[in-house]
């Protein structure tokens, strides 16, 4: 599914004397496919965009539009409910989210709201896959309650819920904070290995520029409620508007500037991988 | 959920916020007290009691609107009480044949609309001149002669202070908790009433999770600082009584009497 939004606007508090303009104008195409990375400072209406992605904030009247696959949601006709059923949505710090008595109950949440004629074969095996999926032991974690798990596993039990029900796009509010390293690598991983699996597009918002430049095939930096850079990785952080935005540059984006100021011009992608095997060929002749 | 006025603050700096918590809490319950002593049937007591909340509203600058809006929050209240003064009193003589509609019953159904509706609209006039904080100083400070029976004075106020600061990060908690389950397809607008009781139970439990944690977090911050009860604190900003405080008790005290008065003793039935 396509992601498409033009010239959308939003306006939190609309006619009241506290009202803020939280998007004036965004322009962003999403191909399915994308591992798309949302970057941006505190308040530049990130968060406020992606609500958008799934109906969670209604498109207001004259202010612009967004559509999803075939989804027009200015259309008052849209159904929500298909909708959000393709597009799952993880918020910050989701294991916020849990509420039922057994884990089981809290990852078939989804499919009872979205798909409620699944048979109960059919829910448990939905329901195994996307535990599996995050890496959990199914007949070890079912029974257990969401509140006895650690803050890793909880989050995990948080994700399952969300694509037990097999999204297409999968937008992520700041899915790595709080996580240790190892957690950090861990939950990477298994979002590439969804994104190849039923997951077609993944977006994910991020404060961590590391993240965001290893993972993702294409950046949009917001700002102020706009789009103002937008392209591969190597494109965004390249130059120095970035800088000017307010954000930073990735560790190896650094790296490969400060080489460039001493005359070694290093060819390379921005991820750790990619810039240590260029480091290995400019280098590895000069033992 | 933002839109919540009732118990709202608003910042200003009229002669209403200016004056004593303490004042303005009392004036409260005595305007509620007169409130209370019109009798059915004398109108022009409550007409009393608007007159005095539109002139407090003025002098504290706020807009009559925001006043206004606090009424959304128990709209609700209002309209069952009126319903059932009007359908459920069998007392006085029917409006018209056969009907049950009795004309005592319409009476009381105005009453107790006018009686809540002045009762909410003094007391969100409190919460919107008063923060939370002059608020909770303002009871700690009148319930102070209760210490002599060995009531937790200092205690009672903080809970209260702690309660009050917390409604709004609590109203945005729950803002994104709904969000979240909407993601996985919780319906809150469907269906009928048990149902939508149903559907609550994916925000109540986390809420109620993460205010015990809140609770447990905000403990521990006050014991890193320190914190210990009543004993030899003092105040930032002392409270104190001024000629302000003094117009508004004799503006109250004259409400007081003129309710009294409009009850009956000059004679007049409206």
């Amino acid at each position: 599914m396509q992601i498409k939004a033009e010239e959308l606007k939003f306006v939190y508090g609309k006619g009241s004397s506290v009202s803020s303009h939280a998007l004036n104008g965004v322009n962003l195409l999403v191909e399915e496919g994308e591992f798309y990375g949302i970057i941006g400072k505190t308040g530049s209406g990130k968060s406020t965009f992606i609500q958008h992605i799934n109906g969670l904030l209604k498109v207001q009247k004259e202010s612009g539009k967004i559509v999803v696959g075939e989804f027009d949601l200015t259309d008052k006709k849209c159904n929500f409910k298909n909708l959000r059923k393709k597009v799952g949505m993880v918020f910050q710090y989701p294991e916020y989210q849990l509420f039922a008595e057994t884990v089981f109950d809290d990852v078939a949440f989804g499919i009872k709201n979205f798909m409620p004629e699944t048979s109960s074969e059919h829910t448990t095996e939905l329901v195994q896959q996307a535990l599996e999926l995050v890496g959990l032991d199914y007949d070890q974690i079912k029974d257990k309650s969401p509140f006895e798990l650690s803050g890793g596993q909880k989050r995990r039990v948080a994700i399952a819920g969300v694509i037990v029900t097999k999204p297409e796009v999968l937008v992520l509010d700041e899915p790595v904070a709080g996580l240790d390293p190892k957690g950090k690598r861990e939950f990477l991983t298994l979002l590439h290995s969804l994104n190849k699996s039923f997951v077609k597009t993944v977006i994910i918002v991020s404060h961590d520029m590391n993240v965001i430049s290893e993972n993702c095939t294409k950046v949009a930096v917001f700002k102020d409620g706009k789009v103002v850079l937008e392209g591969s990785p190597e494109q965004v952080y390249g130059g120095n508007d970035i800088i000017e935005v307010g954000l930073s540059k990735p560790v190896t984006q650094n790296l490969i500037d400060d080489l460039n100021k001493v005359g070694v011009k290093i060819d390379s992608g921005l991820s750790v991988e990619s810039f240590t095997d260029s480091i290995a060929r400019v280098f590895g002749g000069r033992k | 959920m933002r839109e919540v006025s009732f118990g709202q603050y608003y910042p200003s700096h009229s002669f209403v916020h200016k004056m004593d918590a303490r004042v303005k809490i009392l004036a409260v319950i005595a305007y509620i007290v007169a409130v209370f002593l019109v009798k059915p049937f004398y109108f022009l007591g409550f007409s009393a009691c608007l007159a005095f909340v539109i002139i407090a509203t003025a002098v504290a600058k706020i807009p009559f609107l925001k006043v206004l809006k606090s009424m959304k929050a128990i709209i609700f209240f209002i309209v069952l009480s009126a319903v059932l003064q009007l359908f459920f009193n069998s007392q006085g003589t029917p409006l018209w044949e056969n009907g049950f509609i009795t004309d005592a019953g319409l009476y009381n159904a105005i009453f107790i609309v006018l009686r809540i509706t002045l009762i909410v609209l003094g007391a969100s006039l409190l919460t919107l001149t008063t923060s939370p904080v002059e608020i909770a100083d303002g009871i700690e400070s009148l319930l102070y002669p209760l210490k002599f029976i060995k009531f937790p004075v200092h205690e009672f106020a903080l809970i209260m202070s702690i309660a009050l600061r917390f409604i709004p990060t609590l109203l945005d908690e729950t803002d994104r908790i709904i969000k979240a389950q909407k993601a996985r397809g919780a319906d809150f607008e469907s269906g009928n009433i048990f149902k939508r009781a149903k559907a609550l139970i994916p925000v109540l439990i986390p809420l109620l999770i993460s205010s015990f944690r809140r609770a447990d977090e905000l403990a521990d911050a006050m014991d890193a600082r320190c914190y210990s009860g009543s004993k030899n604190r003092t105040k930032y900003k002392k409270m104190k009584f001024s000629y302000r405080d003094l117009i508004g008790v004799i503006f109250t005290a004259g409400l007081i009497v003129g309710v009294v008065m409009l009850n009956g003793v000059l004679g007049v039935v409206v």
